[in-house]
């Protein structure tokens, strides 16, 4: 498959060696020498010209495209380029883009019109991701397949948890309301089988339906920890204001913010909001008592600076704040962050790339998130008419080494996959697998073309 | 630190390509029932569990191959790829001297062509097939080769694909590194089956053409007989030869996009070629004159003769089709001139390549403008594109070891004692992958055999850093290679 990438930013470069490591053929452009440089290890293709070039468009080959992103940091590039590259034969386009109206459905047909076939919006989709976090502080990361038909859950397992040191074999068999499909320990991820056990500090991601994250709760002992209610946020970048948008209304929201034109901007941005918009250093523990850190369930920092995230996680901690979230962008601080024991971190170039990967793959995909802080791939599959995954219950399909199948969506019901369960043509099915294994479970869903 | 194991494991899995490559020589010795069934039998073997052992060694290897990797994988690669090469000269007794054996082995893997044996016609027919084969596969690069059927063989593709091409700029036509070298592969498979029914259509018999076209298309210049093209005494075969010659002298990525893509105006604006082109038109013009003028060739003998001899050194495949040494020397020194710049990169040739004489000749026309407009900002282009300053030092760096290199290699001849035509003659042959010499004494009319053996392993050493470009080669004996960190 042939993939076209314009601008070597953060999600582009993130992209392009994600794919290279798929093995796919892709072609980054960019117009800065420099930018491009750190890519010569991998097996990519890399032009050094303006993306909205015509001529470095066909040099890149656009016309066979399958896929063209425009990931440049300028909205008006990225939608000229797909523009380009769609009137050139690119058969699907993607741009980066930097305004929420673009995203409304009443705009689809608009923007389809001038070849821009979907569009990513990183700052929202982390936000979503943030929200979506804080709605249940007691969890890490939370992900809702089909509107909450079935739902993943990443936990952090503590002393309190009932679940800990049993086989899973005996802690769920067919008929119990969760499946363990993955597990983060130490550095090391695994998708378990029957024999293996939960240990204290573990992430675990539980596959449940919407009904039983109570007893979820229940099971890893985090009944006593409270909602969050009240949030600070550090930092007043675009994805605070995303996310200071998108938080449900019993949520007060806190935004501290350094620079004073800024905070007069926010206030602009945010005129509908409830919330109030802070002048100060984030750091500053006076500062923080003063707004009420003690009062304050969960505290989030979205400053640009990782580093500086990650420090100030750590001081709210030391204030008493549960539930603390950091952006952090630099993919390599990620594990360290994680290993600081800061609850959720965001990555704006792993949702956003993550988002754009699951266009490509070729089987009907719907859905794929990278777990970024485990070395696994979720992805939800639909099982087509006469597909391998259709012959057989789950249990005899011989699928391989490190994937395992969560659960499915039937219609509208979420259904819990065990070994007996047989998949029915139609069926969106969450299929869990170690580092890009995708390409050799889409197999197994695809129509076999041969017979 | 260098991941052993992960360097014996790629190396274990390379000798099973060169055990199947023994396998056909095999197969060849066994057609024609001749004595060296057995020495390739046992070659096939020992390379066989040899690749074994080197995969036992690297059974737990972690997968993770760094830049410093890379540079041994590829040096110690051909290393050991020479150094199996000469089990089936051993065995079969063709050459009895470890040193001569090497060296041979090594002369065809980086197609040098310079071969110790003086009478090449009393070997077996699997024997010959072996000395052309050899630099078939080292044409245009072992671990190239690899990457073109075993892709996920080598982990970090791309590290040792830097490590080991030719030419100071890269490009790709094609996003991923396998398929670019699966084109490759199939224009030089193409080339040579071309090359090889042309030589059959000329009058040489199968076996003839078969090894001819190999060790052509590859611009290596071993024979199957002792007086090489000059052997057939016929047009036909010479100017064969020099259209092959010329075709695998030219960038590969640029046969393919004139074969596959039709873009030939990509293929004439190409300012490497132009050179490579012009080069050849001009030195054939030149020798041609000359031999009309002072040795009273008639035309076309005149005519095919320079060219031959111009396409033969300037493609580094180094073979002679009439009696270079009774030509006027200054022709000596125009082939030596030749020998040095080479065809272009990214094509089967030694030398510094063309591309690197046309930088070359823009940073000194560029020099001589800068000292008129001294505020001048003038640009380095090939082909169109700006060539960044970084490169540009490099440039003159690889040109620095080269001459550095010459001399000392000169240097060390005279001491051992050969005359000082020869001494520099030999360096030049071995630094650009040529082969035979010019002078009387060595090459045209003689063999190699007579050097010291000393000598030869120096030499056996030179045609490997010649072939690899010297620098991915002498960064292993400094001394921040082996450091920790």
């Amino acid at each position: 498959m042939k993939i076209v990438i314009a601008g070597a930013g953060a999600v582009g470069t993130h992209l392009s060696k994600l794919l290279s490591k798929e093995k796919q053929d892709c072609v980054l452009i960019d117009d800065n020498e420099e930018r491009l440089a750190g890519l010569g290890d991998y097996d990519i293709m890399t032009l050094c010209e303006s993306p909205t070039s015509i001529r470095a468009l066909k040099d890149a080959g656009v016309q066979g495209a399958d896929l063209f992103v425009g990931v440049t940091p300028e909205e008006s590039t990225n939608i000229t380029c797909c523009s380009l590259a769609h009137a050139l034969g690119a058969k699907q386009t993607v741009a980066r883009i930097d305004n929420y109206e673009y995203l409304a459905p009443q705009n689809k047909a608009y923007f389809q019109q001038m070849g821009i076939d979907s569009m990513v919006y990183p700052e929202m989709l982390a936000a979503i991701d943030l929200i979506n976090g804080l709605k249940m502080s007691w969890v890490r990361q939370r992900w809702d397949v089909h509107e909450g038909a079935l739902v993943l859950l990443g936990i952090k397992l503590r002393e309190t948890a009932e679940i800990l040191n049993q086989p899973l074999k005996d802690l769920c068999g067919p008929d119990d309301p969760y499946h363990v499909v993955a597990i983060k320990r130490g550095d090391e991820t695994i998708i378990p089988g029957g024999l293996d056990v939960l240990q204290l500090n573990d992430l675990a991601y539980f596959m449940t339906t919407k009904d039983y994250i109570p007893y979820i709760r229940k099971i890893v002992g985090k009944e006593h920890y409270a909602d969050v209610e009240n949030v600070i946020i550090m930092g007043g970048g675009k994805t605070a204001v995303r996310a200071a948008l998108t938080t449900p209304d019993y949520m007060n929201v806190k935004i501290i913010e350094q620079d004073a034109a800024r905070c007069e901007k926010l206030n602009q941005l945010l005129i509908d909001n409830s919330t109030m918009v802070i002048h100060g250093d984030g750091r500053d523990l006076g500062l923080l008592v003063e707004e009420g850190i003690k009062k304050t369930q969960a505290f989030v920092a979205l400053t640009g600076n990782a580093e500086t995230n990650i420090l100030a996680c750590l001081s709210a901690k030391k204030l008493g704040v549960r539930k603390t979230v950091a952006m952090v962008e630099n993919l390599d601080y990620v594990g360290m962050a994680e290993s600081l024991d800061i609850g959720t971190i965001i990555n704006k170039k792993t949702v956003a790339a993550s988002h754009i990967f699951q266009m490509m793959l070729r089987a009907d995909v719907r859905n794929l998130r990278s777990l970024m802080l485990v070395d696994a791939d979720v992805a939800e599959f639909v099982a087509a008419e006469g597909s391998r995954v259709t012959k057989r219950p789950v249990k005899n399909l011989g699928l391989p080494f490190g994937v395992a199948i969560g659960g499915l969506v039937r219609g509208e019901h979420g259904i819990l996959v065990n070994g007996n369960t047989q998949i029915e043509a139609g069926d969106s099915v969450m299929v869990f697998c170690h580092e890009h294994k995708l390409g050799s479970v889409e197999k197994y869903f695809k129509k076999n073309t041969l017979f | 630190m260098v991941n052993i194991r992960l360097v014996c494991k790629i190396i274990g899995s390379l000798l099973f390509i060169e055990a199947m490559f023994m396998a056909a020589c095999l197969i060849m010795a066994f057609g024609y029932h001749e004595d060296d069934v057995m020495a390739f039998l046992m070659s096939t073997l020992f390379t066989f569990s040899g690749g074994c052992l080197f995969l036992y060694f690297g059974r737990s290897a972690e997968n993770s191959l760094s830049r410093r990797d890379a540079y041994v994988v590829v040096t110690a690669t051909w290393v050991i790829f020479s150094a199996f090469g000469t089990l089936p000269y051993l065995i079969h007794g063709t050459i009895s001297n470890l040193a001569d054996a090497f060296f041979e082995s090594m002369s065809g893997f980086t197609t040098t062509g310079c071969s110790i044996l003086s009478d090449v016609e009393r070997l077996p027919h699997g024997m010959l097939f072996w000395r052309s084969l050899t630099q078939w596969i080292g044409g245009l690069g072992i671990v190239f080769f690899t990457i073109a059927i075993l892709p996920s063989l080598v982990g970090g593709t791309v590290k040792v694909f830097a490590a080991e091409a030719t030419g100071p700029l890269r490009s790709k036509f094609h996003p991923k590194l396998s398929t670019n070298a699966k084109w490759i592969w199939s224009i030089y498979i193409l080339l040579t089956v071309c090359c090889g029914i042309a030589f059959w259509g000329a009058g040489m018999d199968w076996f003839d053409a078969t090894n001819h076209s190999m060790t052509t298309t590859a611009t290596g210049g071993f024979s199957t007989h002792n007086d090489m093209c000059a052997f057939f005494q016929s047009p036909a075969i010479d100017y064969t030869s020099i259209l092959f010659q010329f075709l695998s002298g030219i960038n590969f990525t640029l046969l393919y996009l004139s074969l596959f893509k039709m873009k030939f105006g990509s293929v004439i604006g190409n300012s490497e070629f132009r050179f490579y082109f012009f080069t050849v038109v001009i030195a054939t013009a030149v020798i041609m004159l000359m031999l009309i003028n002072q040795l009273d060739y008639d035309t076309e003998h005149a005519l095919r003769s320079a060219l031959f001899q111009v396409v033969s050194f300037m493609t580094t495949t180094g073979i002679y089709s009439d009696n270079v040494a009774q030509w006027p020397h200054i022709t000596w020194v125009i082939l030596g001139m030749l020998m040095i710049i080479g065809a272009c990169a990214g094509s089967t040739t030694g030398g510094i390549k063309s591309i690197r004489a046309v930088m070359l000749f823009k940073v000194l026309n560029n020099e001589f403008r800068h000292i008129l407009h001294p505020n001048a900002v003038l640009p380095v282009r090939v082909s169109g594109q700006s060539v960044p300053q970084g490169k540009l030092v490099s440039l003159f760096a690889f040109l620095a070891l080269f001459i550095i290199m010459l001399i000392v290699t000169a240097a060390i001849m005279i001491i051992a004692g050969i005359d000082h035509t020869n001494s520099a003659v030999i360096a030049l042959s071995c630094m650009s992958n040529v082969g035979p010499s010019l002078a009387n004494d060595i090459g045209s009319n003689m063999s190699w055999a007579e050097l010291s053996e000393p000598v030869k392993w120096l030499l056996s050493l030179l045609m490997l850093m010649g072939r690899l470009e010297i620098i991915t080669v002498i960064v292993l004996f400094t001394r921040a290679f082996w450091k920790e960190n």
